[in-house]
């Protein structure tokens, strides 16, 4: 198996187009939602998906979770899933967020939708930063608030062995409400996202 | 090579709703696939609004969303699992599905002309009604499953698993909100008589009388489950002493004057009741000590209800 690791300076050109993402993002959703959506600087690592539910575990300990998964594809083999990792006592906030008021709309529905909105916007900047354009899949509800969420995480990551994950929490201020993304991308993938990196480094 | 020619039939070919709107909403374009399911005629409602086209649209949510793909220029999607219809089409199984309308995952896609002004939006119908017929059919097995899981086969009630477990949750709701609880344990006298004068099909019989009898006689929230054998336990929640004795005395006299008719012949059957109310004990010191009170009827001379009290205690060592 080829080595997958990043270089510093393949390293920074991703941070940077994330960076980048997230402005565009950041802007797109504040303006269709109506509040100030801030994305915290993401936290981008090579990581062994199998630790990955240790990593979230011990994040969201003793707390339940509900996981919204997307999956996405793009040009040249590049493809990963994003989870949104949602803590909520009240889905009334998103039924607000989203000017859900007179329709009958499930929680299950609200989550989804929001997911939908939340990782799209940020992917589609990120497809156009890579030079590429994303498919996506319909958003699914991989656990709802009551099951144990690092068990699902557990087993949704036995599909990806090595993986590469941007971390970017997505803070609404006016709603006081949170929530996580992983960005999670594949090790044959990563492989591909590499070789675009370079060729964007090449242009400068 | 050329392709043009393709897309026509290919989109009227397609076993895919397409259905096109432009930026104010109003329908451009759909296929074949919904012509014939919604029975409208493009040429005659193309450029009119969507809810003037298609009846009874949850126009608030779709509105929103139809918002989301315009203005953030990304997919919106819609899941039968959590609306199962937009847009009222018919489905291809009117026979086999209980639902009246096609189940339905959609996706809205952004679109821009050639212009690259000017934006239109697809939305993606795609016919999920098997999968629907599906999940129905499992929900319904997954249900009888569960039914079958909590009760005794030959009478009905509770088994014993599943009563024990709910004596353990209404324990615990006793005392998080500081209600009374109470627990009966019936055994029916002389039952081993019975069998062998009327055979194991009439003791059967006797016991699924006895059970649907006794059912009649409580609450919704009460709950009945066979122990084991002859012996059964009833569940009274918001159920003090007195209330329980009430009840326990109103099964043995109810019981004790019925006439089941078996064979031809006319049977009758009594109850002994040992009756407790809970006070901070486990699962397995309530019914203990209900089977204590529940002996001591028997050694009273049966076809009654007895209270548990600290003394009998002493009183089942001195007859032991």
């Amino acid at each position: 198996m080829t080595e997958l690791h990043f270089t510093d300076v393949q390293r920074d050109c991703l941070q940077e187009l994330v960076n980048v993402a997230m402005g565009q993002a950041s802007d797109k959703l504040a303006r269709y939602l109506g509040t100030f959506v801030h994305l915290q600087v993401p936290a981008i690592a090579l990581v062994e998906a199998a630790l990955l539910s240790q990593h979230f575990a011990s994040r969201y300990q003793q707390q339940s979770a509900t996981l919204v998964s997307l999956g996405f594809f793009g040009d040249q083999g590049l493809r990963g899933e994003t989870i949104m990792l949602y803590q909520l006592t009240n889905v009334g906030v998103i039924a607000q967020l989203l000017g859900y008021s007179d329709d009958a709309v499930s929680e299950a529905e609200m989550l989804t939708d929001i997911s939908s909105v939340l990782t799209t916007t940020f992917l589609s900047g990120l497809a156009e930063q890579l030079e590429n354009s994303f498919s996506y899949a319909a958003p699914r509800i991989l656990s709802s608030r009551d099951r144990d969420f690092a068990d699902k995480l557990a087993y949704t990551a036995e599909q990806w062995q090595l993986a590469l994950q941007v971390d970017i929490r997505y803070q609404l201020t006016d709603y006081s409400f949170n929530c996580d993304m992983i960005l999670l991308i594949p090790g044959e993938a990563v492989l591909r996202l590499r070789q675009t990196l370079d060729n964007i480094l090449a242009d400068f | 090579m050329q392709l043009d020619w393709l897309l026509q039939p290919l989109l009227t070919q397609l076993n895919t709703g397409v259905l096109v709107l432009d930026a104010q909403y109003r329908v451009v374009f759909f296929n074949q696939f919904i012509a014939r399911r919604a029975d409208v005629d493009l040429a005659k409602v193309q450029g009119n609004l969507l809810e003037d086209v298609f009846a009874d649209l949850p126009l608030a949510w779709l509105r929103r969303k139809l918002d989301s793909v315009l203005h953030l220029q990304v997919p919106a999607f819609s899941s039968w699992e959590q609306r199962q219809y937009i847009i009222k089409l018919a489905h291809l199984r009117p026979l086999s599905s209980d639902s009246q309308y096609m189940a339905q995952n959609c996706s809205m896609l952004p679109l821009t002309a050639p212009d690259g002004v000017s934006r239109y939006i697809c939305l993606l119908i795609e016919d999920a009604t098997d999968a629907y017929v599906y999940q129905q059919q499992l929900q319904q097995s997954v249900m009888q499953l569960e039914h079958a899981n909590r009760t005794d086969g030959l009478t009905g009630v509770y088994n014993r698993r599943y009563w024990q477990q709910q004596l353990g949750y209404e324990i615990q709701r006793a005392e998080r909100y500081q209600h009374p609880l109470s627990l009966l344990l019936f055994d029916l006298d002389k039952f081993k008589d019975l069998n062998d004068q009327y055979g194991h099909q009439g003791g059967d019989f006797v016991l699924i009388e006895l059970s649907r009898l006794i059912g009649s006689l409580l609450r919704d929230t009460d709950l009945f489950g066979r122990y084991g054998g002859e012996e059964f336990g009833i569940i009274l929640p918001d159920t003090g002493m007195t209330g329980a004795l009430q009840v326990a005395n109103r099964i043995c006299d109810t019981v004790a004057q019925h006439k089941m008719l078996y064979n031809q012949q006319t049977l009758k059957a009594t109850i002994s009741i040992g009756v407790v109310s809970y006070f901070e004990q486990s699962v397995d010191e309530l019914i203990q000590r209900a089977d204590t009170a529940l002996y001591c009827a028997k050694r009273q001379g049966r076809n009654r209800a007895v209270a548990y009290q600290p003394e009998l205690e002493g009183y089942l060592k001195k007859v032991k």
